[in-house]
C-alpha cells in the first residue's frame, strides 16, 4: 500500500474516534465470547462427555455366581471388551462413597441387599453390541450403558451450543453494523472532501481504500484485544479447570475474523458513497 | 482542446443546456459569461465530466466523456485544473498538503512533491503559507492555493467556474492576471465569469450564453 494510502488510513482511525473505540471493544467482547465459548465446548467434549473414549456398560447380575459365568462369557464372546465384576460388597462400598450422606445407612444393611455388577469397558462402536448382548442373558435383570447418559448430555450440550453461537453471529453482526456506522459517519464527515478528491483525479479505489483498510484494521484490533482478554481468562482460570486449553489458532484467528466482519460493514457503509455518473 | 457538438443537458425536463456547439483551441484564454442560470456552470461540469450530456458530443483534450469509461474519469480529470468558486480546498490539510494531495495520490516520491508544491506556490506568492490550513487564509489567498492546486500537475486546461466570485476587485484582477500569465506560458484556460467588467478589463475570446444557449461569441474589448 502506498504512503499516500497509509496517510489516509490513520488519518480516518483517528477520525473515527469515539464511535472507532466503540467497534474495537464490541469486537473484542465477540471475540472472547466467540472464542471462549468454542474453547469450553472443545472442553467440554473432551472431559465431560469423553466423545471418542471408551463406554461403560454395566449389568446387573442375579448373584455372584452368575456373575462369574455371565464375566466368563462375554470374554469368550467380546475378547477386546475389559471388564470386571464388582462383588455386592464392594458394590456396597462405592455407594457408600459415592452419597456419602447415606453411607451410614448403607453400610449397615446386609450386603446380600446389593446386587453384583459387571462392569466393561467397551469402544464406542460396540457398545450397542456389548449391552444388547448383556441384555439377552438369563443372568442379568438390567443393563445400563454411559452411552445413553452421554446422548443426553450431548443433545444439551448441542442446545447449548447452538444457542452460544446464534449470539455469537449476532454479536459479529453487531460489530459489522458498528464499523458500518462508524464507516458511514465518516464518509458523511468527508463528503464535500470526498467531492474534491473525485474532482482532481482521485479513483474510486484511492477514495474507498483507506475506509475499507481502517474498517479493517478496527476489527483487527478488536479481535486482537479479544484474543489476549481469552489468553489472559485462560491464564487465570488454569487452576481451577486445569483441562481447559485455548488453541493457538483460535487466538490468531479472531484478530482475522475480526477484520473480515469490520471490512464487510466498512464495505456495506461505503455503498453510500456517491458514483461517478 | 475542447469540441462541443450540439450538447444538450436537462434537469427534472427542465433544459440547462441547448444544443451548444462550439470549439476551444490549444492555447487559447476564453471567457464563458452570461446572467445567473444561463448554463455557465452546467457547460463547465460537462467540461470536467461531473455531468453527462443528454445528447451530443463532448471532447475534450482528445477524450470523448460521453465514451469515456467510468474508471477512466479520475485519470481524465488529472490532466485537467478545475478551479470553483468556493475554492473547495480540504479544510482538515495544510496549504502544502492540499497541493501535494494530487502528487501523493499518483505516488510521486515526497521531496518531489514538496519541491512541485513550493514551487507553484511561489507563483502565487503563497510560499511562505505552506502549513497553515486554508480557514487561516484570506479568500484571496485560498483562491491562489486553488490555482497552485489545480496547476501543480501541470495539467493542459484550466476550467475556472466563476473564480473571482468570492473575491473583491482587487483581488478578481489579480487572479485573472494570474490566469492570463498562465495561459501565456501555453495552457489552454477556460474562465466562466458574470462579471462583465472583469472581460473588459482583460479582453480575450469571449461565449455569451442565455437560457442554456451560446447567444454570441466574440472578443470584447474595453467599452
Amino acid at each position: 500500500m502506498s504512503r499516500h494510502a497509509w496517510r489516509e488510513v490513520k488519518r480516518q482511525l483517528r477520525e473515527s474516534g469515539a464511535a472507532g473505540v466503540v467497534a474495537i471493544v464490541l469486537l473484542a467482547v465477540a471475540g472472547v465470547w466467540g472464542g471462549g465459548f468454542w474453547t469450553l465446548h472443545r472442553w467440554a467434549e473432551r472431559e465431560l462427555l469423553a466423545r471418542g473414549q471408551a463406554t461403560t456398560v454395566v449389568a446387573v447380575a442375579r448373584g455372584p455366581a452368575e456373575a462369574a459365568a455371565l464375566h466368563q462369557r462375554l470374554a469368550a464372546r467380546f475378547p477386546a471388551v475389559r471388564a470386571t465384576v464388582l462383588a455386592p460388597r464392594a458394590v456396597q462400598d462405592e455407594l457408600a462413597r459415592w452419597f456419602p450422606e447415606l453411607a451410614t445407612v448403607l453400610l449397615t444393611l446386609d450386603e446380600k441387599n446389593f446386587p453384583p455388577l459387571l462392569q466393561a469397558e467397551v469402544a464406542p462402536g460396540d457398545e450397542h453390541a456389548v449391552a444388547a448382548w448383556l441384555r439377552g442373558q438369563p443372568e442379568t435383570t438390567l443393563v445400563e450403558s454411559s452411552h445413553a447418559w452421554q446422548a443426553r448430555m450431548e443433545k444439551a450440550a448441542s442446545r447449548v451450543l447452538a444457542a452460544g453461537f446464534a449470539l455469537v453471529a449476532s454479536l459479529l453482526l453487531g460489530c459489522a453494523v458498528v464499523v458500518l456506522l462508524v464507516v458511514r459517519l465518516l464518509v458523511l464527515a468527508h463528503a464535500d472532501e470526498i467531492t474534491i478528491l473525485r474532482l482532481i483525479g482521485a479513483h474510486d479505489g484511492d477514495i474507498r481504500r483507506p475506509y475499507l483498510i481502517s474498517g479493517a484494521l478496527l476489527g483487527a484490533a478488536g479481535g486482537a484485544l479479544g484474543a489476549a482478554a481469552l489468553g489472559a481468562a485462560r491464564f487465570a482460570l488454569r487452576g481451577a479447570l486445569p483441562g481447559l486449553t485455548v488453541d493457538g489458532w483460535l487466538l490468531a484467528l479472531l484478530p482475522v475474523a475480526g477484520a473480515v466482519t469490520a471490512a464487510a460493514g466498512a464495505a456495506i457503509g461505503l455503498a453510500s458513497l456517491p458514483r461517478e455518473p | 482542446m475542447i469540441t462541443c457538438e450540439h450538447i444538450t443537458k436537462s434537469y427534472n425536463g427542465r433544459p440547462a443546456v441547448r444544443g451548444i456547439t462550439t470549439r476551444v483551441e490549444r492555447g487559447e484564454f476564453v471567457y464563458l459569461t452570461g446572467p445567473s442560470g444561463a448554463g455557465k456552470s452546467t457547460f463547465l461540469r460537462l467540461l470536467y465530466r461531473a455531468e453527462l450530456p443528454d445528447s451530443g458530443v463532448i471532447i475534450v483534450n482528445g477524450v470523448d466523456l460521453a465514451q469515456l469509461r467510468r474508471r477512466d474519469v479520475a485519470e481524465f480529470r488529472r490532466h485537467l485544473g478545475v478551479v470553483f468558486q468556493d475554492f473547495k480546498l480540504l479544510r482538515r490539510r495544510t496549504v502544502a498538503e492540499n497541493v501535494t494531495f494530487v502528487l501523493s495520490l499518483l505516488n510521486f516520491p515526497e521531496r518531489e512533491q514538496q519541491r512541485r508544491a513550493y514551487l507553484v506556490l511561489k507563483q502565487m506568492g503563497l510560499q511562505h503559507r505552506m502549513h497553515a490550513y486554508p480557514d487561516e487564509l484570506s479568500g484571496g489567498e485560498q483562491q491562489r492555493v486553488a490555482i497552485a492546486r489545480a496547476l501543480v500537475l501541470q495539467p493542459d486546461l484550466i476550467l475556472a467556474d466563476e473564480p473571482s466570485g468570492n473575491l473583491d476587485p482587487e483581488r478578481s484582477h489579480e487572479l485573472l492576471e494570474l490566469l492570463k500569465t498562465i495561459n501565456y506560458q501555453g495552457t489552454t484556460v477556460v474562465v466562466a465569469t458574470h462579471d462583465r467588467g472583469l472581460i473588459e478589463a482583460h479582453p480575450a475570446r469571449t461565449l455569451f450564453l442565455d437560457h442554456g444557449s451560446v447567444v454570441a461569441d466574440a472578443w470584447v474589448t474595453t467599452t
